[in-house]
């Protein structure tokens, strides 16, 4: 590394020049962390500071620059040098705004400011300016499987912003589910009536546009590659497969209606007047098609009453139907009525509900519903039983409180649910997928080590983070939209594929250059391997949560780099550590551990590691400090990207060089997991369960490494960990390894 | 920043709230120019306001913090804070803003290191913590504000206590003659993403919210079980300081109402049982929250979580709108009359708190839009109007919750776009 | 006459009281409004007197519970407050629909016989559109003889002073008993009557 030329920074501002020696950091720089270069200033974020980095970066050729000065979260416009190597050690907010500002806690602030400069000064030598994936993909076509609203929205939306589409459907016709109905729930003021679909507008507009290619009777037989290079291979009914080169997909796969024979106790099946929504959408049609008013399925009667029986097998507690609610089945079912009472106003139609769900503007529509005299009636639906012609609709009424029916009611519509075509669960394990009595048919197909489709998150809906970042799966670069990701009306289905085709055009521009796609977007970093060192353990390729690694017939791992999201959880996983980041490595963070300056075992200074998310732990770190929330002088905390990319070795390194205690901390896993790399803290807190042997072997008490949960909002919770595990080290005595390391 | 360059290729987002700052980071992260308008000190919104989401009880900031490290990071985004747009002329493709920059006496200079902060002795309301305490007139907006550069408070200038600060500051970072500046924008599309607000609570007058000292909103209660808030995250109430365990929460406090606002709030429902939540977490098993509702909205894959909440036994429900609340003189607690209309059993509970789910309303009224838009009953612009590229997006649009909202504002960024891409066509 | 307007809904509405309602009921047509919020029986201060409340009268005429509607005291009891009115958010005239509701009931002869506010109800009306105003002292012993000769008696005797008080102050005048003074054109005030009946009879689908 001839041509690495480094400096160090040291900031005087803020309080440090007075709370520590600044002149000592310097020389700590410079003696022990071999600095170039070291300068100090009393107020480096100004702009004479800046131009001094600056000045230093052109004129001395700076590559590796190390910053003393505030947390890295701060001042990040000043301190933006994106040509070279950066470390911050955070001295504000984690030395000097953490540590009581008395003469007695002089000294150990002072150890831990010169610690973190020592930190800084390894961590830099050992990081490169990431260069960027050599390994892009530069095709900017966009793939939507699914050709109903969702579907066909995403490719005009697309094609509309300049990019060309191929559209899979696997039907023979365009139109989905929406195709399916005769009017839709208005999406606009007045919001009073049923509306036209206009799904063949919006078809008629897809088959049109010269950006949009359509497959139609066909399905996906393989999907291999990654965003910007992905090879498809589509599979018509004929027989006949066509392969298509596409950067990034959406798939808009929908749903299917919820099986309505497995409500026995609503009589399904056991009359042609009881039907479910789709049911009276097909009669609707038909009848508008000669003219007619809808008539009563069994004998072409005249229907006179009808019933609608909300949430038929939905909001389940039974474990028998679907748990959750899919939001469209109030407002269609008040559509449905407006069916009949637009027609003939004379006939009576009955909504039992237990809650009616028309949030938003859908509350005009149901104050239009009872304005032209649609009954609801909240109660439970008991039973329904078809009489001679009719039906007897028996039900709780839970405002008059009393068991009651209806009689001679005509047409009973159960409101069922929406079912996400999600393809294949690929986390269920091979004995569960037997058990199955419907087999899933993968949607995408895809070529991946770790299964053919999305991976699912609850009930089949194929998102990741549904709060904050509703678009993210875990296969970067396909994403879902409409309601495979989450139970939706068209509405919503529309504006959900707009958002998704935005997604996917970013996925292939990001391709294009090589960048990171949430959450660390933009970040031109990747996992390198040295393969040499490899012992294809395939840890990596298993855990991954992205599905990035694939394996070649050796059963080495092959990385896509453009489907990594650069967590860095294949490195922590790695058992023989071959795996890196150009900025990110065993190296960088193990070079930290070992700069730290471990006092022996008389001087009742013990040495706790923190390992902390970069996310959540380490700003609720950075904001204790700005709360002067003191915390014990003895930790070193170092981020990382997330918990899952924690190598052990890290551990057994620190514990080998003679470190008291470790504390892990990351992100909240499991049901309602907070980890932004889906399964990072999960994994890491499995790997960390097994690190019990490890201390074994080293004989070493378990306290000695600890995980923990933590939020961001933990601002004083995590001072309190910290400083109740130094209690804790202190109980148990500092570690015996001291000096042998 | 004063002079922001754009061109008709950029797109301007107004709001730098959730949507907003999704808006701005979709483009921006395909390549787009970005100018990202707000009219608060800090970037964030509401959402920064609150203390949990539902239904996975995760925290607000934690995807601020992402967002906030994308914007950092990304430089084709440039924020103006404390900024309103004040006209927008043109058409699509073609746009001038106007745009109004408030003062806020400390420049870029700044280091958050709150010198000023410590000479200051005014005191004024906490716009965080919807004025439940008091902050020093110089402050930073909260712990997380981007950008992290204090505010004066307008109040104190030209008084002693801002040539104190001014004299506190090592780094020359109060600027006392800052004034009100207006620049002017170009913009090939806007996205109009200003938000919502909660509805005036005291003109809901049965309920007593401008009277009753332990009647709150919703929005206020965030800030109690915030350790951040005004009490560090104990749930006490105002009038006392006791600890509220025994919580009412009254659903469609303004949603649903002729008298007040037409359209149902969406987030209401699930807000409350999300705060039963607070209650159980603060006083385990002596918690008692009782819902009072019409119906529970719990919608799609909510309703787990709305089940969960049922299941457990120090939760009543009611499905009641509470007809009035009335205050024991002596104790302050808070008697809710009304009719529990399942079965009809009237009813006078006490309680020690009362939270109003208050309704959402659109915090900038379509009529005081300086553009051309269209605008529903309720005040709520239209998303997608022909032949302008005035796109709104989240709360501006209709009442939605975060994850609805970031949809919104993510097919909003696709929307401008296609319009800039259209313009970069034309011109090419 | 009574009986023959109720044979007449039964045979028109079949076990449609909805339709009955929205038809023959002052305001009726907002009964299918009502989202069972249950704001007006949480505010009407003579809650806990009446059996029903108007949010679960709306309710039984969606079931159709026509018996037991028009049979009711509850809306009876209604003192026109209008605080139901004022605080419900789907902005039903619900005084307006308890009263029209009492009236059908009336005409039909449904309602309670022996409801005190129907009682006096009847004698106001009949009192005042007899001469075209109030007769209070007629009024007033009708309402105390209303359950016979001893209890009027022992009525009027508990509340003596305020009658000679009233007297002394010329607030009562005993001579009203034998005419009472009458409006000018009593004849006109007959005949608008009349004609009002008759146009809310048409308009309300009537036959008598």
């Amino acid at each position: 590394m001839a041509d690495m030329k480094t400096a160090a920074y040291i900031c005087r501002g803020c309080g440090i020049g007075e709370r520590v020696d600044a002149a000592q950091m310097a020389k700590i720089a410079e003696k022990e962390g071999k600095m170039n270069l070291v300068r100090s200033h009393e107020f480096l974020c100004s702009a004479s500071g800046v131009q001094m980095i600056r000045d230093d970066i052109e004129k001395e050729s700076v590559t590796h620059a190390v910053i003393a000065a505030c947390s890295r979260r701060a001042k990040t416009e000043a301190f933006h040098f994106p040509a070279i190597a950066l470390s911050r050690a955070s001295i504000r907010e984690g030395v000097i705004w953490s540590q009581p500002d008395t003469p007695e806690a002089r000294e150990t602030t002072q150890e831990m400011a010169d610690d973190l400069v020592r930190m800084a000064c390894a961590e830099v030598k050992k990081m490169k300016v990431p260069a960027g994936n050599p390994d892009v993909g530069r095709n900017k076509r966009i793939l939507v499987v699914g050709g109903g609203v969702s579907g066909m929205t995403a490719a005009v939306e697309a094609a509309k912003a300049g990019y060309e589409v191929v559209l899979v459907e696997k039907e023979a016709r365009l139109g989905g589910w929406a195709a399916k109905l005769w009017k839709r729930v208005p999406y606009r003021e007045p919001y009073r009536d049923p509306a036209d679909t206009g799904i063949d507008k919006l078809a008629a507009q897809v088959q049109s546009d010269k950006r949009i290619k359509v497959h139609l009777n066909s399905t996906i037989a393989r999907t291999g590659g990654a965003p910007g290079r992905f090879t498809v291979e589509v599979a018509t009914e004929s027989g006949a497969v066509a392969a298509e080169e596409v950067g990034a997909i959406i798939q808009a796969s929908g749903f299917t209606l919820y099986d309505a024979t497995r409500l026995t106790e609503f009589g399904y099946g056991r009359s042609p007047n009881i039907v479910d929504q789709a049911g009276l959408e097909k009669l609707a049609r038909e009848a508008a098609a000669k003219g007619e008013p809808i008539r009563r399925p069994s004998d072409g009667g005249e229907v006179k009453t009808v019933a609608f029986v909300q949430c038929a097998g939905q909001r389940d507690a039974t474990g028998r139907h679907l748990p959750y609610c899919s939001g469209f089945c109030c407002n269609t079912s008040i559509k449905q009525a407006l069916y009949f009472k637009d027609a003939n106003p004379a006939v009576d139609t009955v909504v039992i509900y237990t809650d009616l769900r028309t949030p938003g503007n859908g509350e005009d529509f149901y104050r239009s519903a009872q304005a032209k005299g649609v009954v609801f009636t909240k109660g439970k639906v008991l039973s329904v039983e078809p009489t001679d012609k009719t039906l007897t609709v028996r039900f709780q009424d839970l405002i008059l409180n009393e068991d009651t029916a209806i009689e001679n009611v005509d047409l009973v519509v159960l409101a069922t649910g929406q079912v996400p075509n999600s393809g294949v669960n690929i986390d269920l394990p091979p004995e569960e997928q037997e058990k199955l009595e419907v087999k899933p048919v993968s949607i995408l197909n895809l070529a991946y080590r770790q299964g053919k489709d999305l991976p699912q998150l609850k009930w089949g809906f194929a998102d990741s983070h549904f709060i904050c970042f509703p678009y993210e799966t875990r296969r970067t670069g396909i994403y879902a939209a409409g309601p495979v990701r989450r139970p939706m009306d068209i509405a919503q289905a529309i504006e959900d594929a707009t958002g998704a085709a935005l997604k996917a055009i970013q996925a292939v521009e990001n391709a294009e250059l090589g960048r990171a796609a949430h959450p660390r977007s933009g970040d031109l970093s990747f996992p390198i391997v040295r393969l040499e060192g490899c012992t294809q353990c395939k840890r990596c390729t298993v855990e991954c949560p992205f599905g990035a690694i694939d394996e070649d017939e050796k059963r080495y791992p092959v990385f896509n780099e453009s489907r990594c999201r650069r967590c860095g959880t294949c490195m922590g996983a790695c058992p023989v550590r071959v795996i890196s980041f150009e900025n990110y490595s065993v190296d960088t963070v193990g070079s930290q551990i070992k700069a730290v300056d471990v006092p022996d075992e008389f001087s009742e200074k013990p040495r706790i590691l923190v390992l902390a998310c970069e996310n959540d732990a380490y700003p609720a770190l950075d904001m204790a400090g700005m709360r002067r929330l003191t915390y014990s002088p003895f930790v070193r905390v170092i981020p990382v990207r997330c918990l899952g990319s924690v190598n052990t070795i890290w551990i057994t390194d620190a514990l080998n060089s003679g470190y008291d205690g470790v504390m892990l901390m990351g992100c909240r896993h499991g049901e309602d997991y907070q980890c932004h790399f889906v399964k990072g803290s999960e994994l890491a807190s499995y790997r960390m369960g097994n690190i019990d042997d490890t201390l074994k072997q080293l004989a070493l008490e378990t306290e000695r490494v600890a995980t923990y949960e933590v939020a961001i909002t933990d601002i004083e919770r995590v001072p309190q960990l910290i400083n109740d595990y130094a209690a804790k080290i202190k109980e148990i005595g500092l570690s015996p390894l001291k000096g042998f390391g | 920043m004063t002079q922001a360059v754009a061109t008709n290729q950029t797109i301007l987002v107004v709001g730098g709230g959730i949507s907003g700052v999704t808006a701005a980071l979709e483009a921006a992260e395909c390549g787009k120019d970005v100018v990202l308008v707000e009219k608060n000190p800090a970037l964030g919104g509401r959402t920064t306001m609150l203390y949990r989401y539902f239904p996975k009880l995760c925290h607000p900031t934690c995807g601020l913090e992402i967002n906030l490290r994308r914007i950092k990071a990304n430089p084709r985004v440039r924020v103006l804070t404390m900024a309103e747009v004040t006209g927008i002329a043109g058409t699509r493709g073609d746009y001038t803003a106007t745009i109004r920059i408030a003062p806020r006496y400390v420049n870029g200079n700044c280091t958050a290191c709150g010198a000023c902060a410590e000479a200051v002795e005014t005191m004024v309301d906490d716009p965080f913590n919807y004025s439940l305490n008091r902050t020093k007139a110089a402050y930073l907006p909260h712990a997380m504000a981007y950008p992290l550069r204090y505010v004066l408070h307008p109040s104190i200038i030209g008084t002693p206590d801002a040539e104190r600060a001014k004299a506190a500051c090592k780094y020359s970072a109060i600027d006392l003659d800052m004034k009100e500046e207006t620049i002017k924008l170009k913009a090939g599309a806007v996205i109009w993403a200003t938000g919502w607000q909660p509805y005036d609570a005291a003109k809901i007058q049965p309920y007593g919210y401008d009277r009753f000292a332990n009647v709150i909103t919703s929005v206020e209660f965030e800030r109690l079980a915030d350790p951040r808030g005004p009490t560090g995250g104990a749930i006490l109430r105002p009038s006392d300081g006791k600890q509220a365990k025994n919580v009412a929460f009254i659903q469609c406090a303004g949603s649903r109402d002729e008298n007040h606002l037409r359209h149902c709030s969406r987030i209401c429902c699930m807000a409350s049982l999300k705060q039963t939540n607070y209650v159980r977490e603060s006083y385990g098993e002596e918690a008692k929250s009782t819902i009072y509702y019409i119906d529970i909205r719990a919608i799609d894959r909510f309703e787990e979580f709305y089940a969960k909440v049922k299941s457990d036994p120090r939760v009543k429900f009611i499905k009641s709108k509470v007809a009035r609340i009335a205050e024991d003189a002596k104790t302050k607690d808070v008697v809710l009359h009304g009719v529990d209309t399942e079965g009809y059993h009237r009813y006078a509970n006490t309680h020690d708190l009362c939270v109003l789910a208050i309704g959402m309303e659109p915090s900038v009224p379509a009529e005081r839009i300086p553009a051309e838009v269209i605008a529903d009953s309720s005040g709520f612009i239209e998303a997608t109007p022909e032949g302008s590229a005035i796109f709104g997006a989240g709360c501006a649009t209709n009442a939605l919750d975060v994850n609805r909202s970031v949809q919104s504002a993510t097919a909003a960024a696709l929307r401008a776009i296609q319009v800039i891409n259209q313009v970069a066509r034309a011109e090419a | 006459m009574s009986e023959a307007l109720n044979e007449q809904a039964l045979a028109r509405y079949r076990n449609d009281f909805l339709k009955e309602v929205e038809e023959r009921v002052e305001e009726g047509e907002w009964v299918k409004m009502c989202m069972q919020c249950g704001v007006c029986a949480g505010s009407c201060p003579f809650g806990p007197h009446w059996q029903h409340s108007p949010q679960k009268i709306f309710m039984m005429i969606r079931a159709g519970k026509r018996e037991e509607v028009l049979t009711s005291d509850s809306m009876w009891m209604c003192t026109s407050c209008y605080n139901c009115v004022v605080r419900c958010p789907r902005q039903l005239p619900i005084t307006q629909i308890i009263h029209g509701l009492a009236t059908y009931a009336h005409r039909l002869g449904l309602a309670p016989r022996d409801q005190p506010t129907r009682h006096f109800s009847r004698l106001f009306w009949k009192n005042c559109t007899r001469a075209g105003r109030v007769n209070e002292l007629k009024l007033t012993l009708g309402l105390y003889f209303k359950d016979g000769l001893v209890s009027g008696i022992k009525k009027a005797w508990a509340l003596r002073n305020i009658g000679l008080g009233m007297l002394l102050a010329k607030r009562l005048n005993p001579f009203e008993l034998i005419r009472g003074h009458e409006c000018s054109d009593k004849a006109g005030i007959q005949k608008m009557l009349k004609k009002a009946h008759e146009l809310e009879n048409r308009r309300r689908g009537f036959q008598e």
